[in-house]
């Protein structure tokens, strides 16, 4: 029982040794310590006293003191008495080989024996422990790992922790404490254990008592007790987010984020490795989450590993953080980037190393966007290998595409490498306006971020600071200031909003933007509220204009606020779609009204108002609500209507009914309004009467004095018109006539211009009446008032051109109105004759350039058609059907054309050649003169089946030329051979002329038929044909008035004989000629052939209305002596002549040359 | 020996805020000043006309229980306006209306105004940081939140009022 007793003693004594040891072991937690079990030398159940382990301890230390080599630090001894076998169990320290063994004495605790550790080993059994509060504060770890020869290796191990967390440790009642323990089974292996106590956030700084049991192979072994505080021991968790960067300096800069569990500050341990060769470990334990390497050398790699403990060096080292690699480049940029605004000066470093040699930076040159080097003075020298280039008052960064920035480059002379540094160059010059709302409770600021959008990835926030009161003269950035939240609008501002506000108190305000480079503030700015109002607009705006004064006078009332003195501005004008607005500064700042002039005083007006503080601070209100002004009577009537009249009934009678006219007056003549019409009647018996017409404008009255004056006034709400016209009724006055002349002239449908002239006269003229009206309508009578000193006066209305009008002009004296002047005016001869003249112009050209053309291309036609079915033109002289025929018989001339118009398939003019006719050319002799005397070609164009009209014939006098004869021949040598001469013979209606129309025929004709007659004779007596058929085709029907059928034939015959000049007895010497007829007048231009062509010409356009004439050199006395042309000079027309010819002597002895010539 | 400390640092902040006040004074003409603190005190007045509850109070009506509210007494100083226009500010900031929270802050720049003027005359107003909350502010605010704001700023009104006729006449520190 003693003993028992004793041995209760002994063990809290021994607790209270443990704790007291544990306790006075701190601050060397012990966190990592071994474990040493061995059984006693004896087996007694009984437990060695205190001295008895002294002693026992006493012993090993002196049986092995020389082994011994260090002393425990921190030891506990204990006797476990689990089994029948007791082990001896004590902690010790990483490098310990001792156990030591305290005993407690009255002084304290002392060792009091030390046990070899050797001995324990090789007797017992070791564990290597470690325990530590986990990062997260929520479990106290313990890993146990058996080492060395465990005996309790080859046997399953069961391992418990059993623990308690009081807050106080009262060591006087430790054994009851031990009762309150909890167990924590560890998870085991071979290998190792593992037990988690739980520990509770809030007990992390209680005492965590506990001790192990070990079970194994039936041997159960019980550690000493052990306390421990668990914040004291905290393992946190590594580093994270670890990372490197070169910075602006040029060093590397390590950082890491600490572990977000950890509530306590940190230190931290970095190890890294450059190259994978140079190991280094930081000596200096850092604080801070970040280290700086120096030296950094281009083209390194850097690995990086970092661990982290508490701050004053209690508990546990982290675990190190996954390593990282960061791999420096070939050329440093440092900084790499720079974010900056404008204005601002900046410098990049780098150092370039190439082919692993840096070069110097002597050598290094820069260069901008790779475009354009930077000037050397910008340049410096940092160190042997380190250059700097500086650039001052930075320029924005110019966007080009996707690129915001601008590259700078360092380069080794010629040579750079694709790596740049970039260049954010900012314009922060950000313009923030304010205003403040008319009730001075809400200041708005705005302003645009346009300028910053170029750098992506940036944010922007207003900030401010307030002043009591007032603006500095230069606004800084202050250090305490405020964010503003402001909304982007739809216009691309920012907007944000001060309410309430001090409206007294200066606001500075800056915008600065955030970056992952950096942040820039723009320039500040002090915004005083109450100097940047924009005051409501005046209110109550009334526009009128005052009666009788005439001014448009507008009113309004001054906003409530602000309570300073207002300027006030009015824009005025004419209400209408567009209104042209007229300004109007109101200076006078109590003024509540403005009367100001207007042109028109019976027009709306509107008007509108606003405001502004007077002392220029602030904004203009916006416009007030638009004031409108009433049409209402502003004066009299500016004067009487224009008055007229109309009289009926007989003017001799004594009394007429006058109908008085007048026009109703126009608004700015009323001033605004007539109400009704006053007639004042003034005559010489009666004196003076008037007569209220009302609104109506016309009055009718009998006139029958002599003389009758009436006024027309007009009368408004204020008052009649003073200025008024007079008329005045005067039977002598309306025998007065002072208009001398006048005419009208229409100058369009809407205008016509009357003009006039006035003789001078005595009386006084007043004014001019026109009247006019159309005679053909009754749309009654429309007038006019005219000054009296106007001379033409165009007057404007609907007039119908081919309507007649009426124009009267009357004088109208003071004493009455004059003699009237009357006038109609363009009748519709005139008008139409006036469009067919105008018409003619335009008209006759285009008909004669249709015909020409017209023309031309019938003749080219035909040509092309003669050529083509008359080709062969078949000689007369070859024609069978001529050779038997007599032409001296009237019906075989006249069976000749039955015959030959029997043929005629193609119409008139062409002709069947082969039966009906043949071609004779006589060349004309020349009378000893070298010009060629034109040729004279007959033909002959028969139309007319008559034998008795169309048989004109004409006696040869080289063969029997006998009228009558059935034969007509021009033969050569008289050989009688019979002819037929087809001619048109041209006259001359001056004989007298005859000469020089020989010239002017050869002239003519020369320029058709070359001086080489023989070739040109085949070629124009092929185309004689036509050119006859034409010339006779487009006599007969362009000049039917001149040349008609009859006339060709039947009225020759009459012709010749009122001639008298064509005797019987000549008919036997004459020729008969085939004639065609021509206007003398134009003789001038038949010409049918060019000057050099000397072939066939088409005809020109004149040519087919000209004539055909006979050339005189061969038989102009023909025209001579029997047509007698020079009398009839004065003649319009050629007598067409049968195509018979009597041949002059001259023409004999021709023909007998075979040059018996007819031209055309 | 520590007293003596507390008063020399209270005479070098009474120095520093004299010579921040003075600054100020240099920097804006004294009649701006005035002209400013006219024009407050007009748009104070007027602010509270716009509130349309404070139109149909009689003037003659006495209303008790509101005693904290100053009376309508002659303010015929510089540091009495002050003090005046602390108190109505102090009361004006703890009614919840919307209303006169923007008359709140006027009456802060007038009464800074008022600093301005007194540094003008080189006097210094007394600091109202001191100014206790009346103790039954709290609960006639609660039970009688409608009298209280009406009382007070019809008062503050003619309070207002009575200081722009005491600027014209230049008063006293």
């Amino acid at each position: 029982m003693i003993c028992q007793k004793f041995y209760a003693v002994l063990v809290h004594w021994e607790f209270l040794y443990v704790l007291a040891a544990l306790n006075l072991a701190h601050p060397a937690s012990p966190w990592r310590f071994k474990l040493f079990c061995a059984p006693p030398n004896t087996t007694d159940s009984s437990l060695p006293s205190p001295a008895a382990i002294a002693k026992d301890a006493s012993a090993l230390r002196e049986g092995s003191e020389a082994v011994v080599e260090a002393k425990f630090n921190s030891t506990g001894i204990y006797i476990s008495e689990l089994s029948k076998t007791v082990f001896h169990c004590c902690f010790g320290n990483e490098q310990g080989k001792h156990c030591s063994v305290l005993t407690h004495n009255s002084e304290g605790k002392t060792p009091a024996s030390a046990v070899k550790a050797l001995i324990f080993r090789r007797l017992g059994i070791n564990w290597d422990i470690e325990c530590w509060m986990k990062g997260d504060l929520t479990l106290f770890i313990c890993h146990m790992e058996p080492s060395l020869k465990n005996p309790f290796k080859n046997y399953d191990s069961k391992v418990h922790v059993l623990y308690d967390l009081p807050e106080v440790i009262d060591y006087l009642s430790l054994a009851p404490l031990k009762d309150n323990f909890q167990t924590v089974q560890c998870n085991c292996n071979v290998q190792e254990c593992e037990c988690r106590v739980p520990v509770p956030r809030a007990k992390l700084n209680y005492s965590l008592l506990m001790y192990l049991e070990i079970t194994s192979a039936g041997v159960s072994v019980q550690s000493p007790l052990m306390s421990v505080q668990p914040m004291l021991v905290v393992k946190p968790d590594p580093p994270v987010g670890l990372r490197m960067e070169i910075t602006d300096d040029g060093n590397l800069k390590i950082s890491w984020n600490s572990p977000t569990a950890a509530p306590f500050p940190l230190q931290y341990q970095v190890k890294y490795s450059e190259n994978s060769t140079i190991k280094r470990e930081a000596a200096e334990i850092v604080s801070a989450a970040s280290l700086l390497v120096n030296n950094v050398l281009p083209g390194s790699s850097y690995e990086v590993q970092v661990r982290s403990r508490r701050l004053d060096g209690s508990g546990v080292w982290s675990d190190w953080s996954s390593p990282q690699v960061f791999t420096t480049q070939d050329v440093m940029y440092f900084p790499p980037k720079i974010l900056t605004s404008v204005g601002s000066n900046a410098s990049f470093h780098c150092i370039y190393r190439k082919d692993n040699q840096i070069i110097s930076s002597k050598q290094i040159v820069w260069w901008m966007n790779l475009a354009e080097k930077i000037p050397e003075k910008q340049y410096s020298i940092v160190s042997d290998h380190v250059s700097r280039v500086t650039f001052s008052n930075l320029k924005a960064t110019r966007p080009r595409g996707k690129f915001t920035y601008d590259a700078v480059y360092c380069c080794n002379e010629q040579e750079c490498h694709h790596r740049y540094a970039e260049l954010y160059v900012i314009d922060v010059n950000i313009n923030l306006s304010c205003e403040t709302d008319g009730y001075l409770t809400k200041m708005t600021c705005r302003w645009s971020a346009s300028t910053i959008q170029s750098l992506v990835g940036s944010t922007v926030e207003l900030r401010y600071h307030r002043s009591s009161l007032y603006c500095s003269d230069s606004p800084s950035i202050q250090p305490t200031s405020e964010p503003k939240n402001c909304t982007l609008q739809r216009d691309g501002f920012y907007e944000c909003v001060f309410q309430p506000i001090f409206l007294l108190s200066g606001y500075t305000m800056w915008i600065r933007i955030n970056h992952s480079l950096g942040s820039l503030e723009s320039p500040p700015t002090c915004v005083l509220p109450d100097s940047v109002v924009k005051p409501l607009p005046p209110s109550s705006v009334k526009a009128e204009i005052t009666v009788n004064i005439g001014l448009l006078k507008i009113s309004w009332e001054k906003p409530v606020f602000p309570e300073n003195n207002l300027q006030f501005q009015i824009r005025y004008g004419l209400n209408g779609k567009e209104i042209q607005w007229k300004i109007h500064e109101v200076l006078d700042v109590k003024s509540k009204s403005a009367s100001l002039p207007v042109l028109d005083l019976c027009a709306v007006y509107v008007a509108q108002v606003r405001c502004r503080r007077s002392d220029g601070l602030g904004y203009w209100s916006n416009w007030s609500r638009p004031a409108y002004t009433r049409i209402m009577d502003v004066k009299a009537p500016l004067r009487g209507p224009e008055v007229w009249r109309l009289m009926d009934g007989d003017v001799t009678k004594k009394e007429r009914n006058v109908t008085l006219l007048w026009k109703p007056l126009r608004r700015n003549d009323s001033m605004c309004s007539v109400r009704r019409y006053v007639v004042q009647h003034r005559t010489a018996h009666n004196g003076t009467w008037s007569e209220d017409a009302g609104n109506q404008t016309n009055l009718t009255f009998l006139w029958a004095e002599q003389a009758h004056a009436v006024t027309v006034l007009a009368i408004n709400s204020i008052g009649a018109s003073l200025a008024n016209f007079n008329l005045t009724f005067s039977r002598p006055m309306s025998k007065v006539s002072a208009v001398q002349s006048l005419s009208a002239y229409p100058l369009s449908s809407s205008c016509v211009v009357l003009s006039w002239t006035l003789s001078p006269g005595d009386y006084n003229l007043l004014y001019l009446i026109i009247e006019w009206k159309n005679l053909n309508e009754d749309d009654g009578m429309k007038w006019l008032r005219i000054p009296s000193n106007v001379k033409k006066y165009y007057i404007h209305d609907n007039f119908i051109p081919i309507e007649k009008y009426q124009f009267t002009l009357y004088p109208v004296f003071m004493e009455g109105i004059g003699k009237p002047k009357i006038i109609n005016g363009f009748t519709e001869d005139d008008v139409e004759k006036q469009k067919n003249d105008a018409g003619l112009y335009v008209i006759v050209p285009i008909i004669i350039s249709c015909c020409v053309l017209l023309l031309g291309t019938l003749l080219i036609s035909h040509q092309r058609m003669k050529k083509l079915f008359w080709e062969d033109v078949p000689n007369p002289k070859n024609c069978s059907w001529a050779q038997g025929l007599n032409f001296q018989k009237p019906e075989t001339f006249e069976h000749l054309f039955t015959k030959h118009a029997g043929s005629v398939i193609f119409g008139p003019l062409l002709l069947e050649p082969e039966p009906i006719s043949e071609e004779i050319s006589v060349d004309a002799a020349w009378k000893n003169k070298d010009e060629m005397v034109p040729a004279a070609m007959v033909s002959l164009l028969l139309t007319t089946p008559d034998p008795e009209r169309g048989s004109v014939g004409v006696g040869g006098q080289c063969n029997s030329a006998n009228f009558s004869g059935a034969q007509v021949a021009c033969e050569d040598e008289c050989q009688r051979q019979p002819s037929v001469k087809y001619a048109t013979l041209v006259s001359n209606s001056k004989p007298a002329e005859t000469d020089e129309e020989q010239g002017l025929i050869h002239s003519s004709v020369s320029r058709c038929v070359s001086s080489e007659p023989s070739p040109l004779r085949e070629s124009f007596s092929s185309s004689s044909w036509e050119i006859e058929a034409q010339a006779f085709f487009l006599l007969s029907d362009q000049q039917p008035d001149m040349v008609s059928p009859q006339l060709s034939f039947s009225g020759l015959d009459e012709l010749l004989e009122l001639e008298g000049n064509f005797p019987e007895e000549d008919h036997s010497e004459n020729s008969v000629y085939y004639l065609g007829v021509t206007s003398v007048k134009k003789r001038e231009k038949d010409m049918f052939l060019t000057d050099a062509s000397g072939v066939l010409c088409p005809f020109p356009a004149h040519c087919l209305f000209s004539d055909i004439r006979i050339l005189q050199g061969s038989c102009s006395h023909f025209v001579e002596n029997n047509l007698n042309l020079g009398a009839s000079g004065k003649k319009s027309f050629v007598p067409y002549m049968p195509q018979f010819q009597t041949c002059s002597p001259h023409s004999h002895k021709i023909m007998e040359n075979k040059l018996c010539d007819l031209t055309v | 020996m520590i007293l003596g400390r507390k008063m020399w640092l209270k005479l070098l902040c009474y120095f520093l805020w004299i010579w921040s006040c003075l600054a100020y004074v240099q920097s804006v003409p004294i009649q701006k000043v005035q002209d400013d603190t006219k024009t407050l005190i007009k748009t104070i007045v007027t602010r509270i006309n716009d509130i349309s509850h404070t139109h149909s109070v009689s003037a003659k009506q006495r209303v008790t229980g509101l005693d904290f509210i100053p009376g309508l007494h002659p303010i015929l100083t510089l540091s009495k306006m002050d003090h005046t226009l602390a108190v109505y500010q102090h009361i004006l900031s703890s009614l919840p209306s919307p209303n006169v929270l923007q008359i709140s802050n006027d009456l802060e720049n007038l009464r800074d105004l008022l600093h301005l003027l007194a540094s003008s005359k080189s006097c210094s107003l007394p600091p109202t940081s001191g100014l206790q909350k009346p103790e039954s502010l709290d609960g006639v605010l609660e039970a009688s939140l409608y009298s209280a704001e009406v009382v007070a700023l019809s008062r503050l009104q003619g309070a207002l009022q009575d200081i722009l006729r005491q600027l014209d006449l230049n008063p006293e520190c």
